[in-house]
């Protein structure tokens, strides 16, 4: 197709009416929109709007705590005191499974 | 006559009937936007509710630094976008349509003066843009149908200007060749 005839193309799809909308359209929108929740104030933020903004920092953070107690089980382990999970064992047997308990 | 913002502050303290208004301004255009990428006037119609709809939720957001109709208009397109999404996975599975006689007729044509309507032209570029990817559709039909500016369209999809660029050139390649195909049918 020749630059003319698209030229002609592009100018007739330009020219080419949009659909009008229906005498309802509006009632409609509005119906819809009166389910949905009250609209929300620019700055008035909701708990999850807030969480959503520090949610790649609280992830990073999460992770840092994870490894940084995954180092100190395996750095305790490796130094011979007892790591995280003995403990956990010991506070098990210890407090929880008592020989008369339930 | 009280402007959008004026509006928009009155919705926002607690009037919702008066989103209505801004769907009696700004309707036209969504329509037009829409109508570019859905020739179905019903189909129009609900991706135009669907706008308006998203535009009532994230009315929250709009901080006014930009003006209303751009913002509204941005949502329209990403409505598009998602629509033209779903329905090339339809079309995938149902086939092409096919032309009418009309849009057949001056494809075929030789003569500088061969008339074309609207929908006959429509009916063309509809199928020649089926070839293209929804994201690639958009970038052409803003650029060279609606004659928006790199920097609305980066707005619009959300893409740098460099990556806007390459698909523009991308598309408008593919394009010719979907039209040449066309031509040969």
């Amino acid at each position: 197709m020749n630059e003319r005839k698209w030229k002609q193309l592009v100018a007739a799809v330009r020219n080419e009416p949009a659909p009008v909308p229906s005498p309802e359209f509006e009632t409609t929108v509005l119906r819809a929109i009166r389910r949905e929740a009250p609209v929300a104030r620019p700055g008035t933020l909701s708990l999850f709007d807030q969480l959503n903004g520090w949610f790649p920092r609280l992830a990073w953070a999460a992770v840092a705590v994870i490894a940084l107690s995954l180092a100190t089980d395996w750095g305790l382990t490796a130094a011979g005191v007892p790591g995280l999970g003995d403990g956990m064992t010991q506070i098990s047997a210890q407090w929880l499974l008592i020989p008369n308990g339930f | 006559m009280i402007d959008d913002a004026e509006w928009l502050e009155r919705i926002r303290n607690g009037a919702p009937d008066d989103f209505a208004e801004v769907i009696r301004r700004h309707q036209s255009r969504v329509f037009a936007i829409l109508h570019r990428y859905e020739r179905d006037a019903h189909k129009v119609e609900d991706l135009a509710q669907e706008t308006f709809v998203k535009a009532w939720r994230a009315l929250g957001q709009f901080d006014g630094r930009a003006p209303f109709e751009h913002w509204l208009s941005r949502i329209a397109v990403r409505v598009a976008l998602d629509h033209l999404r779903k329905e090339k996975r339809r079309q995938n599975e149902i086939g092409l349509p096919e032309l009418g006689e009309d849009a057949l007729d001056w494809l075929r044509s030789d003569d500088e003066k061969s008339a074309l309507d609207g929908r006959a032209a429509a009916e063309i570029l509809e199928l020649a843009l089926r070839e293209l990817s929804p994201a690639d559709r958009v970038v052409i039909t803003m650029q060279e149908i609606e004659g928006r500016s790199v920097k609305e369209i980066c707005a619009a999809i959300g893409a740098s200007g460099v990556a806007v660029r390459v698909r523009a050139v991308r598309a408008r390649a593919k394009l010719k060749r979907a039209l040449e195909k066309l031509v040969k049918l």
